[in-house]
C-alpha cells in the first residue's frame, strides 16, 4: 500500500440515482467530489458521502470483507464487489457507480439479490437430497473422500452476489434462464456423494434451453466472480452429462 | 423479478420420477440435440470455410493455379472432356447453404429476438463491458451477407475461375460484399471453434483458456490477410 | 395496523436463529424469520476458522472427549460460565457436527497416512490413522488442549450458513428480508412479539408469536473498529433492554480478536495461529514465547491480545500511520497451504492489503471482536423476566463463554445452542396458546410510530452519523483491552452527554419509505444504550476476569466478583442502567475456581473453593474404581438435555481401542 502516493487526491464519483418509491423521480447520474484517503474503498467512499454529502444515498453493505455478497454493483463498467475496492486502483480519479443490472432496483445502487436468489434456491432445490432422512447424529458419521470434500468446497464458495447474473447476456434476455449461480450448485449437490438425486432428475432441471443448453458460453460468468469459480469447467461438465443423458 | 411458474409447476414433479415425467422429457429431449447440432454444424462449417479460403487462394500462385484446382473442384479429371460437372460446385453451395442454415436456425433461438429481449440485452452491453460477449454479433452480419455469395456462386458455378471471379469481385463490385463477408466470417469461424471447444470443456484452466484465446486470435488474422491478399491477387485478370 | 401471527417468531437469520426456526417448523409450528439482510448475507459467513466439537478423528485429537472440551470452555470463560450450560454444549457439539454433514456442509476430512504441519515454528510429521480416512478433519485453536475446531478450509461459517439456510428453504421457512424489529410488544410479564419496520417501504407491522426468538447476534459496532459486520450494532440487545423489564448478562465482556488486519479491521482467522503461524514484533522477534512460555501464540485470545498491547506499550510496535501494529507471519506455512486452507484469509490480504500472505507478513491488532454478553436466558434459552421471549447465539448471554469466548466456541454456540434452544422453543410453543392483545400491539405500534414522526418532522439538529462515530470514539477510547476506572467514568459521562444529544436528533432526509438516514437515528439512539449498558458494567466491576482487564485491579477477584452482571433499564427517561448481580455458585460447580494454565496466575480466591474441592474427591472416592467418566461426571454436577440429544457421542477411538493403538506422533528435524 502506498500511502503517499495516494493521498488528498481528489476523486469524482458518478452515482446512479433514482428512487422508484419517489413519485416523480427518474434515474439520472449525479456527480460527487471527495477527497481520498490512504487505503480507501468503494465502502469507505460512499459512507463518507452518505454522511457529509447526501443522506439519502442508499446501497448495501454487510461484511465490508469480501465475504457477504451484498455489495456487489458496477463500477466503471465492471460488475463486483464494492467493498473490496480499493480507489487507488483508478488512476484517472473518475469512479462511475450503476446498480447491478437484472435484479429488482430498491433505490440508487441497492438492488434485491436476496429475493432472486431464495426464489431461484425454491425453483432449482439447491438443497442436499440427502440418501436418507433418518441419519443417526449420535454415531460415528459416513466417512468422504478428502478430495471430494476440497472440491465441493470449492464450489460451495459462491457468495450469491449476482455479478454472474448481471455479467450473461443470455440471462438478460431470457428471464426464466437459471445463470450460471444456479448452474454452479447443481454442479455442487451432482457432485455431492450424499445427495440422492440422480443425472436425470438434473435434466429436468437444466437439460433444456433454461439450462446448458441456452448458455451461449460468453463467460461473463467467469470473467467477473469475485471469488474465481470455475463456471467455464463446471457448466461444460454439466453440458457433458446432460449430452451424454441423450445416449 | 418473476420467476418461471410452469418451471416450479416442473420441478415439483421431479422428486418423483413417475413414467409419465420420463416420457415428458423425452419429449424436451430435442433441445440437447438442437445445442449439439450447433456446436456440430458449426465445426464442420468452419472446416469449410478454411478449406475454401485455401483453395481461393490458390489465385496467388497464379491464374493457372486456381484454373486447375477450380477444375479439380468440378471432378474435371473424370470428364472425357475436361470440363468437369460445374454442377457439383451448386450441389456443394447448396449443401452448405442447408447447413449454414441449419446452423443459423439453431443459434436463431438464443437471439433476441422480440423488441424486450432486444432492450435488455442492449442495456445490458452499454452498462458492462465484457468482451467475449461482443463477439456473436458477426453471426448477424454473416446471416445477411451469405445467402448472396451463396446465390451468386450456385446459380453460375461455371464461371468460378481466375478471369470469371475476378470479372464477378472487380467489375461487379461483389467486393463491396467479399469485404465484410470476409471479415466477419473469419472472426466467427474462429471465434466459433474457440467457443464450441471451451463450451464442452476443452479448457481445464484460465490459462489453457488464455491460450486458446491467442490461437483464436491468430487464425482470424491468417485468414482475413490470405482472404484480402487473394482478393487483391484477382485484381491484375478483371 | 398490520398484524402477522405465527408460532415461532424468530429475530434474526444467521445460524442460531435459523436453527431454531428449523428445530420449530421440524415439530409442525408455524414458523417466521425475520432479517435485516437476506439470510445468506448473515454475520455468521464471516466466521473462518471452525467450530469446536470433541470428534477426536484426527491423531491430534485423539483421548478428546465432553469432558476436555467442557474443561477447556471454563477455563476460557475465566470460571465466569454457567458450568451447566458448558457441559450441555460440549455434550452436544459432535452431534451438531454430524447434523450439519447430513445437511450437506463440506467438512473438511482427514487423509489416513503422514502428512506434515507446522507446530511451534517447526516442521513435523503426523500420522493419520487409516481408520480416521474420510471422517472429519479438526485443527488446532487457541486455549484448547486438544485439536478440536471442525472446519471447512477457511470457509466454515459461510458453508455452514449456506447449508443451513438451504434447510430452512427445504422446509419452507419463510424469511422476511430487509424487515428491522425496533420494539418488543409486551406487557410487563409476557412477550407478544414485535413491531418492525420494512426497510424498503418503511411499513411498520406488529409480528405476534407465541415465542419470540432475538438471534440478531453482537453489538460489536459500538466500538470504531471491529471485526463485526456493519449490521452487528447490538438492537437485539437494546429491544430486551428497552423492554424495562428484560435484563442483560455480562455486558462489560467484549473480546478483542489479537489478529485483525491494520487499518480496516478485518478479521483474519485464528486458523492461520492453529495451523502454525507466528506472531512478531518490529525486529521480526517471535515475542509471544517471553509471555506465554506454554501455549505461546495459542493462548486464549483474551490472553494473546492483552500481551500484544503490552508489547506495543513497550515500544516494540510497528508504526504506520494508524498506530503500532504488530506482524503476523504465515509465510511458513508454505504456499499450497495458505492457497487451500487459508484461502479467505490470502483474498483479503491481497485485495484490502495488496500484500502476498506467503512471501509477506500480514499487520495485524488487536481488535474488538465478540460479544459475550446478551439477553440474559435460563438454561433453555428463554429470558427470565419475560415469558416467551428466548435469545440464542451471541445475542444472548445462556452464558457459555463467561468473560471470554474461545475461538471455534462461537459458531458451535450458534449451531448448538439453536439446536437444544430450539427444541425448548418448541415445547414452549406446544404447551402454550398465542395471547393476542391487539390494543398492546397497537400502542407499541404507535410509540414507533411516534418516534419516527418525532425524527422525520421534528426540530432535533444532531445528526445520527455524528452522535454514532462519537459513540464509537468513546468505546475505543475508554472501554478497550485495558481498562481503568477514571477512564470508564469518563466513558460513562460522555456517553450519557450523548444519550441526551441523541433525543435532539433531526433528519436531513425525510423520507419514511428506504431511508438510510432514518435507519441510523432509530439505531444509534438505542445503541448508546447498549453501550452505556457495557460501559457502566465494566466501571462497576473491579476487578479483572477474561477479556474483562482492569488495570487499577489486575486480579481475578473470586470472592467478591464471582457472579454475573445483570444490567436492566427500567425507567425510559434514565441516562443510566440499573446494575444487579447474579452469583455463580462454587459449590454446584463441576469445576472450581483455579488457574487457567495460561496469563497470570493472580486470582483471590473464593472461600467455599477448597470445601467443593474436598466434596468432588469425596464423591469420586465413593464411587470407586468401576465409574466411568459419565458416571463420574453426572453425580458431581448432572445437567440435562432435551431426550432427543441425551445419547452418548460414539467416537473413532471407541472403535480403534478394538483394534490397537492409534499411529504416534514423530517429530523429524526442521
Amino acid at each position: 500500500m502506498n500511502l503517499i502516493e495516494t493521498k488528498g487526491r481528489s476523486l469524482t464519483f458518478n452515482i446512479f440515482r433514482y428512487d422508484p418509491q419517489e413519485a416523480g423521480d427518474k434515474p439520472k447520474m449525479v456527480k460527487y467530489q471527495i477527497e481520498e484517503t490512504p487505503g480507501m474503498t468503494v465502502f469507505i467512499a460512499l459512507n463518507m458521502l452518505r454522511e457529509h454529502q447526501d443522506t439519502s444515498l442508499q446501497f448495501d453493505f454487510v461484511c465490508r470483507a469480501g465475504i457477504c455478497g451484498s455489495c456487489a454493483m458496477v463500477i466503471n463498467g465492471l460488475p463486483t464487489l464494492a467493498c473490496r475496492t480499493l480507489t487507488k486502483n483508478y488512476p484517472k480519479g473518475e469512479i462511475t457507480l450503476m446498480p447491478l443490472p437484472g435484479f429488482e432496483l430498491i433505490g440508487d445502487l441497492s438492488v434485491n439479490t436476496g429475493k432472486f436468489m431464495r426464489e431461484l434456491a425454491e425453483r432449482l432445490k439447491l438443497w442436499l437430497h440427502p440418501m436418507s432422512e433418518d441419519a443417526d447424529v449420535h454415531r460415528l458419521e459416513t466417512p468422504m473422500s478428502p478430495q471430494e470434500a476440497a472440491k465441493l468446497y470449492e464450489l460451495d464458495r459462491c457468495v450469491e452476489c449476482g455479478v454472474c447474473v448481471s455479467a450473461c447476456a443470455t440471462k438478460q434476455m431470457r428471464e426464466s434462464f437459471v445463470g450460471a449461480v444456479g448452474m454452479m450448485k447443481l454442479a455442487r449437490f451432482e457432485l455431492d456423494s450424499r445427495d440422492s438425486r440422480t443425472t436425470e432428475d438434473f435434466y429436468h432441471v437444466i437439460g433444456n434451453q433454461d439450462g446448458v443448453f441456452g448458455c451461449m458460453t460468453l463467460l461473463g460468468c467467469q470473467d467477473n466472480c469475485p471469488k474465481d469459480l470455475p463456471h467455464m469447467q463446471q457448466i461444460a461438465y454439466l453440458r457433458r452429462k446432460m449430452a451424454m443423458a441423450q445416449f | 423479478m418473476t420467476i418461471n411458474d410452469s418451471a416450479i409447476a416442473e420441478s415439483t414433479t421431479n422428486t418423483i420420477t413417475t413414467t409419465s415425467t420420463k416420457i415428458k422429457a423425452r419429449g424436451r429431449r430435442w433441445i440437447a440435440w438442437l445445442d449439439i447440432s450447433q456446436s456440430l454444424s458449426g465445426v464442420i462449417l468452419a472446416l469449410f470455410l478454411w478449406t475454401h479460403l485455401v483453395l481461393v487462394s490458390s489465385i496467388l500462385l497464379g491464374g493457372d493455379a486456381m484454373s486447375w484446382v477450380a477444375g479439380l473442384m468440378e471432378l474435371s479429371f473424370l470428364s472425357s472432356d475436361g470440363h468437369g460437372y460445374p454442377w457439383i460446385v451448386s450441389l456443394i453451395a447448396m449443401g452448405i447453404g442447408t447447413l449454414a442454415f441449419i446452423h443459423a436456425l439453431v443459434a436463431m433461438q438464443k437471439l433476441p429476438l422480440s423488441l424486450k429481449q432486444q432492450l435488455a440485452l442492449r442495456k445490458q452491453m452499454s452498462a458492462i463491458k465484457h468482451g467475449d460477449t461482443q463477439l456473436w454479433v458477426t453471426g448477424v452480419i454473416i446471416f445477411v451477407l451469405l445467402p448472396v455469395h451463396l446465390w451468386l456462386i450456385g446459380s453460375a458455378p461455371e464461371t468460378i475461375g481466375p478471369s470469371g471471379s475476378a470479372s464477378r469481385i472487380w467489375n461487379d463490385g461483389v467486393w463491396l460484399l467479399y469485404l465484410p463477408l470476409l471479415l466477419s466470417v473469419e472472426l466467427h469461424a474462429a471465434i466459433g471453434i474457440y467457443r464450441v471447444a471451451i463450451k464442452w470443456g476443452a479448457a481445464r484452466d484460465l490459462n489453457t483458456r488464455a491460450r486458446m484465446k491467442k490461437i483464436k486470435n491468430i487464425i482470424s488474422v491468417v485468414f482475413v490477410l490470405i482472404g484480402l491478399a487473394s482478393l487483391l491477387a484477382f485484381l491484375p485478370y478483371a | 395496523m398490520k398484524l402477522i401471527y405465527t408460532d415461532s417468531l424468530v429475530v434474526g437469520a444467521g445460524l442460531a436463529g435459523l436453527r431454531v426456526a428449523i428445530a420449530s417448523k421440524e415439530r409442525g409450528l408455524d414458523t417466521l424469520v425475520l432479517s435485516l439482510t437476506p439470510a445468506k448475507r448473515s454475520h455468521s459467513a464471516a466466521a473462518q476458522g471452525g467450530m469446536q466439537a470433541s470428534l477426536g478423528n484426527t491423531v491430534k485429537g485423539m483421548g478428546d472427549d465432553e469432558d476436555i472440551h467442557f474443561q477447556d470452555t471454563v477455563k476460557g470463560s475465566d470460571w465466569g460460565c454457567d458450568q451447566d450450560v458448558a457441559r450441555m454444549f460440549a455434550h452436544c457439539a459432535p452431534k451438531a457436527v454430524r447434523e450439519l454433514a447430513n445437511w450437506g456442509v463440506p467438512w473438511t476430512r482427514v487423509t489416513e497416512g503422514p502428512r506434515q504441519i507446522v507446530v511451534n515454528a517447526e516442521k513435523v510429521t503426523i500420522e493419520e490413522a487409516k481408520e480416521a480416512h474420510g471422517l472429519i478433519n479438526a485443527r488446532d485453536f487457541g486455549g484448547t488442549k486438544k485439536w478440536r475446531t471442525c472446519y471447512t478450509a477457511d470457509g466454515t461459517g459461510h458453508s455452514l450458513l449456506y447449508a443451513v439456510d438451504n434447510k430452512a428453504i427445504s422446509m419452507d421457512i419463510p424469511v422476511h428480508e430487509r424487515v428491522e424489529a425496533l420494539a418488543i410488544i409486551h406487557d410487563g410479564k409476557r412477550c407478544q412479539g414485535v413491531v418492525a419496520r420494512c426497510l424498503i417501504t418503511g411499513e411498520l407491522r406488529a409480528y405476534i408469536g407465541k415465542s419470540t426468538t432475538i438471534a440478531t447476534g453482537g453489538y460489536g459496532r459500538i466500538y470504531e473498529v471491529s471485526t463485526n459486520a456493519i449490521i452487528c450494532e447490538g438492537i437485539g440487545q437494546a429491544l430486551a433492554l428497552e423492554t424495562g423489564v428484560a435484563k442483560l448478562g455480562n455486558m462489560e465482556a467484549v473480546q478483542f480478536h489479537p489478529t485483525a488486519i491494520v487499518p480496516v479491521g478485518i478479521l483474519t482467522t485464528e486458523g492461520c495461529r492453529g495451523d502454525g503461524g507466528l506472531l512478531r514484533d518490529k525486529d521480526g522477534h517471535r515475542f509471544m514465547p517471553d509471555y506465554e512460555p506454554e501455549k505461546k501464540e495459542l493462548a486464549s485470545r483474551d490472553v494473546v491480545s492483552r500481551r500484544m498491547t503490552e508489547h506495543m506499550r513497550k515500544g516494540k510496535g510497528v508504526d504506520s500511520p494508524y498506530g503500532p501494529h504488530l506482524w503476523l507471519d504465515i509465510t511458513l506455512l508454505g504456499r499450497k497451504h495458505i492457497e487451500t486452507n487459508l484461502r479467505e484469509v490470502k483474498e483479503i490480504c491481497e485485495n484490502f492489503l495488496g500484500i502476498d500472505p506467503a512471501k509477506e507478513w500480514i499487520p495485524v491488532r488487536p481488535t474488538q471482536h465478540y460479544s459475550m454478553g446478551g439477553i440474559r436466558t435460563d438454561k433453555t434459552g428463554q429470558n427470565p423476566q419475560l415469558k416467551g421471549l428466548f435469545s440464542v447465539g451471541e445475542a444472548a448471554c445462556w452464558d457459555m463463554h463467561g468473560f471470554n469466548r474461545l475461538g471455534g466456541n462461537s459458531l458451535a454456540e450458534t449451531v448448538v445452542g439453536g439446536m437444544i434452544i430450539g427444541k425448548y422453543v418448541a415445547d414452549f410453543c406446544e404447551e402454550n396458546t398465542l395471547e393476542i392483545d391487539t390494543g398492546l400491539a397497537e400502542s407499541f405500534i404507535d410509540k414507533v410510530r411516534s418516534e419516527i414522526d418525532d425524527l422525520v418532522e421534528g426540530e432535533g439538529t444532531e445528526s445520527p452519523f455524528v452522535i454514532r462515530k462519537e459513540m464509537q470514539r468513546i468505546m475505543m477510547d475508554y472501554v478497550g483491552i485495558f481498562r481503568n476506572g477514571i477512564e470508564l467514568d469518563k466513558a460513562v459521562s460522555e456517553l450519557q452527554g450523548l444519550l441526551k444529544r441523541s433525543r435532539d436528533i433531526g433528519l436531513k432526509c425525510n423520507k419514511r419509505h428506504a431511508n438510510p438516514e432514518l435507519v441510523a437515528a432509530l439505531r444509534v439512539k438505542r445503541m448508546i444504550k447498549v453501550a452505556l449498558t457495557v460501559a457502566c458494567g465494566a466501571a462497576a466491576r473491579t476487578e479483572s476476569r477474561g477479556a474483562h482487564a482492569r488495570e487499577d485491579f489486575p486480579q481475578r477477584n473470586d470472592k467478591d466478583w464471582l457472579n454475573r452482571t445483570l444490567s436492566s433499564w427500567p425507567d425510559e427517561n434514565a441516562l443510566s442502567p440499573e446494575l444487579s448481580y447474579e452469583p455463580l455458585d462454587v459449590m454446584k460447580m463441576e469445576l472450581p475456581p483455579g488457574y487457567r494454565g495460561y496469563g497470570i496466575d493472580n486470582a483471590i480466591a473464593h472461600p467455599d473453593t477448597e470445601k467443593r474441592e474436598q466434596e468432588i474427591a469425596n464423591i469420586i472416592s465413593e464411587l470407586g474404581e468401576d465409574a466411568d467418566r459419565h458416571q463420574r461426571q453426572n453425580a458431581i454436577m448432572p445437567f440435562e438435555v432435551p431426550e432427543a440429544l441425551q445419547p452418548k457421542n460414539e467416537r473413532l477411538s471407541d472403535k480403534l481401542t478394538e483394534s490397537g493403538e492409534p499411529a504416534a506422533v514423530r517429530k523429524i528435524a526442521k
